[in-house]
């Protein structure tokens, strides 16, 4: 009897998980998010080296192609690599596609589509090594540098290659560099990301034997298997009807294990420029660059100019709130600058930005989930730096001398009106260096909200310099804007220091 | 009789280490008049007047403010209205440092008292000029010497037109020129009509020429007290007589 209900109890599931799932949510909006990392370089999804403000690759050209099959419209999400998985569970995107190798580990957290992509392993070695390493074997004891997360950390662990020799990067260039300069033997990636990076480079030699192939997927959320089945759909026809086979060519990614997948290779189509690589001395469009930078920067000096005002009032009222208020006030303010200061802010960005929709569901507020991510990253900022600025105006607060309270009383003042009127406007000449000192800092602190996807300098930086093999230069670049920010931050206290110097003629403007 | 514009009955204070510091100390301070407070240091003058300015509440005993009970058994805890009825000048001047001079004095009455800025600026003008620091309004407090802050700083309190002024030797902090400055000033004051005033000082002959009453402290008790023509003779009280010969 019970046997006999278990596939209508399943198919009951799944209309119910039907009703809100991510399929009805494309269909009704016509849009489908997507979500990568952009900063994660080529092929994939990367700002193109001649227009950084665009994002190119061909995940970019997948994922359009299957949000118009699915009837919408791609919209990209973005977000640091490792955070990509979160941010999908959070309901932030609707699928991934990003490289995601399919791995019995990443199954138990998430479902795959059928494979777009399949890689093998390959080795780079330095051009004068090329006759030394031939294999994997030949590399014994030898240190390998792979990218964090992938699958390459995986083969080398199956061959034996103990942990302390495999040396993980954050991005999939710095394994190439790593090579070329000798800190490493070698670098193992995908043999199209091998291909990409280190094909045209005289320093660098492809090793020919690739091996330990695997595939890449659409990932979606557990249990989202009405949009599973779309995807699923939709990825057939872009293999039958040759038009994934198109963008594998065009993207220089094309070989014999395509078909394996099923893949139409379809009429032939010449490799996109774009698809090769081009080594910085072929140059950087600068004025490009420097007008993407600008606008980087602009988000940069957003992220600090409302944060920091936000940072200081807060942090002069837990000021306030400690030395003043009401015991339970002052404990709970104190424990607040406690724990924010003992905590990474990059911590509290990512909980703070992933625990919103779950906090949004709970408090009956929906609009959290929504919350723009800029909004997210001031946020965080501001409730962190609030705690170092309370410290900062504590201190100040109580090196105004017990006289000025006395000589307050004594006139009549309240004790609010003498923190209003006498003792903050006195302390805040002495919290002013202080705080301005913390502005530089918060400048750059600015980029840790990047690993939300927020565009700001440094991530910008590092995009186009991924795609075009250029990071030592668009760093030097980045770090040029954030010394004139910082510069700008510095001129600024001083002004202020300036007119908190002043006296004051008058208690307040008189109008007469 | 009439009622006395400070009176304090019974006042006795100790601090948690020091132990008893005054003991059983009644004052009674009539309008318009100048009262000295005396006695060698560390014998409890100053936290007698901090008591009798509301700054600290003490351990026993009542004060009364123009006839108002203002602390002791019964009154409300610090009534901010009660306490600026008393000006008080320090032994540290204590001006707002970011303030000028003016303000210093016009920052109360526009705050505390309501007034709009013209006319609290109007009565720190005034007060100002009693003091003869008119001309410093609009300096810095740290471009005036201790002399002139001092000076500031009664102008603070009196614009605040206080029933009593007490001021705790405004001079100990500076040097005898500008202790004379200081003391021609509240001297001026003092023989000013209208002006009730409590003085802790030192310099005795301030007190004989300027103050009507005294009260002599010693280790905390009030020994002798009343009209200053008593400070003339000698042999009343051996304590008054050492310390009227060391001074
Ligand atoms: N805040 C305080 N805490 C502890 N002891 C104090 C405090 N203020 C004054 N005393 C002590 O009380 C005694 C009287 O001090 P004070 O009133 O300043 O004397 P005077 O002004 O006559 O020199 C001294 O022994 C002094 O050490
Ligand atoms: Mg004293």
């Amino acid at each position: 009897m019970l046997r006999a209900l278990a596939p209508l109890l399943v198919l009951a599931a799944t209309l119910v998980a039907a009703a809100d799932d991510g399929l009805s949510r494309v269909r009704s909006t016509k849009v489908m998010r997507w979500g990568c990392d952009v900063s994660g370089g080529a092929p994939f999804a990367f700002p193109d080296p001649s227009d950084p403000d665009r994002v190119i690759g061909f995940e970019v050209e997948i994922a359009e192609e299957l949000a118009r099959r699915l009837g919408g419209r791609a919209e990209r999400f973005s977000a640091d690599w490792l955070a990509l998985i979160d941010a999908l569970e959070a309901d932030r995107c609707d699928v991934l596609i990003n490289g995601f190798e399919v791995t019995a580990e990443r199954k138990r957290v998430v479902s795959f589509s059928t494979p777009y992509f399949r890689y093998a392993q390959q080795l780079v070695v330095r051009s004068e090594d090329r006759d030394r390493f031939t294999s994997l074997a030949d590399l014994t004891g030898r240190p390998i540098a792979v990218l964090n997360g992938s699958a390459s950390i995986e083969s080398l662990d199956a061959a034996g290659v103990p942990p302390s020799l495999i040396v993980q990067y954050d991005d999939s260039l710095a394994p190439f560099t790593e090579t070329i300069l000798g800190r490493v033997d070698a670098c193992l990636q995908e043999s199209f990301i091998s291909r990409f990076f280190a094909g045209h480079d005289p320093r660098l030699a492809l090793v020919d034997a690739t091996f330990d192939p695997g595939v890449y997927a659409v990932v979606v959320r557990k249990g989202d298997a009405a949009l599973l089945n779309e995807l699923n759909a939709a990825l057939a026809g872009m293999q039958a009807d040759g038009t994934l086979g198109r963008i594998l060519q065009r993207w220089g990614l094309w070989d014999d294990a395509q078909p394996a997948l099923g893949t139409q290779r379809g009429p032939v189509v010449a490799t996109i420029p774009e698809a090769q690589g081009t080594p910085p001395e072929d140059g950087l469009p600068w004025t490009l660059v420097l007008w993407s930078l600008a606008r980087a920067a602009t988000m940069t000096a957003l992220l600090t100019v409302v944060s920091m005002p936000i940072a200081t009032l807060a942090g002069l009222l837990l000021a306030i709130a400690i030395l003043h208020g009401p015991k339970p006030l002052s404990r709970i303010c104190h424990a607040y600058v406690l724990v924010t200061r003992g905590t990474p802010l990059l911590v509290q960005i990512f909980l703070l930005y992933y625990s919103l929709p779950a906090l949004g569901a709970w408090l009956g507020i929906p609009e959290l989930l929504t919350w723009n991510k800029v909004v997210v990253g001031i946020v965080c900022l501001a409730a962190n730096y609030a705690a170092y600025e309370a410290e900062i105006h504590r201190a100040a607060l109580q090196a105004i001398p017990r006289s000025q309270w006395d000589a307050a009383r004594a006139l009549g003042f309240t004790r609010w009106q003498t923190l209003r009127f006498i003792v903050v406007p006195q302390s805040w000449r002495l919290s002013l260096p202080a705080i301005i000192n913390d502005l530089n800092s918060l400048i750059k602190d600015s980029s840790l909200v990047s690993m939300i996807g927020v565009q700001e300098l440094l991530a910008v930086a590092l995009g186009i310099g991924k795609a075009s093999f250029a990071v030592p230069s668009m760093l030097v670049a980045a770090a040029a804007f954030y010394l004139v920010l910082s510069l700008l931050a510095d001129w600024f206290g001083q002004s202020l220091e300036r007119r908190a110097r002043a006296v004051r003629a008058l208690p307040e403007p008189i109008h007469r | 009789m009439t009622t006395p514009a400070l009176e304090a009955q019974g006042i006795s204070k100790r601090w948690p280490r020091t132990g008893a510091v005054l003991e059983d100390c009644s004052l009674r301070v009539e309008r318009r008049t100048v009262h000295a407070l005396i006695g060698s240091s560390g014998s409890g003058k100053s936290t007698l007047l901090r008591c009798l300015a509301l700054l600290d509440p003490p351990d026993s005993g009542s004060i009364r403010v123009d006839g108002v009970l203002a602390a002791g058994e019964g009154a409300v805890a610090a009534d901010p209205n009660l306490r600026r009825s008393i000006g008080v000048v320090f032994q540290e001047p204590s001006l707002f440092t970011h303030l000028t001079a003016l303000a210093n004095v016009a920052l109360a009455p526009h705050r505390v008292l309501g007034l709009d800025p013209g006319d609290a600026h109007e009565r720190a003008r005034r007060a100002l000029d009693r003091v003869h620091a008119l001309h410093l309004g609009d300096r810095h407090p740290e471009a005036l010497s201790g002399g002139e802050r001092q000076r500031v700083a009664m102008a603070r309190a009196l614009a605040m037109e206080p029933t009593v002024l007490l001021c705790d030797e405004p001079t100990s902090a500076l040097d005898p020129m500008l202790t004379r400055e200081v003391m021609a000033v509240l001297r001026d004051l003092a023989l000013d009509a209208g002006t009730t005033m409590v003085v802790v000082s030192h310099d005795m002959e301030f007190v004989t020429a300027a103050a009507d009453s005294f009260d002599f402290l010693h280790a905390g008790r009030i020994r002798i007290s009343g009209s200053v023509d008593r400070l003339g003779t000698r042999g009343v009280d051996d304590e008054l007589d050492r310390f009227l010969q060391r001074s």
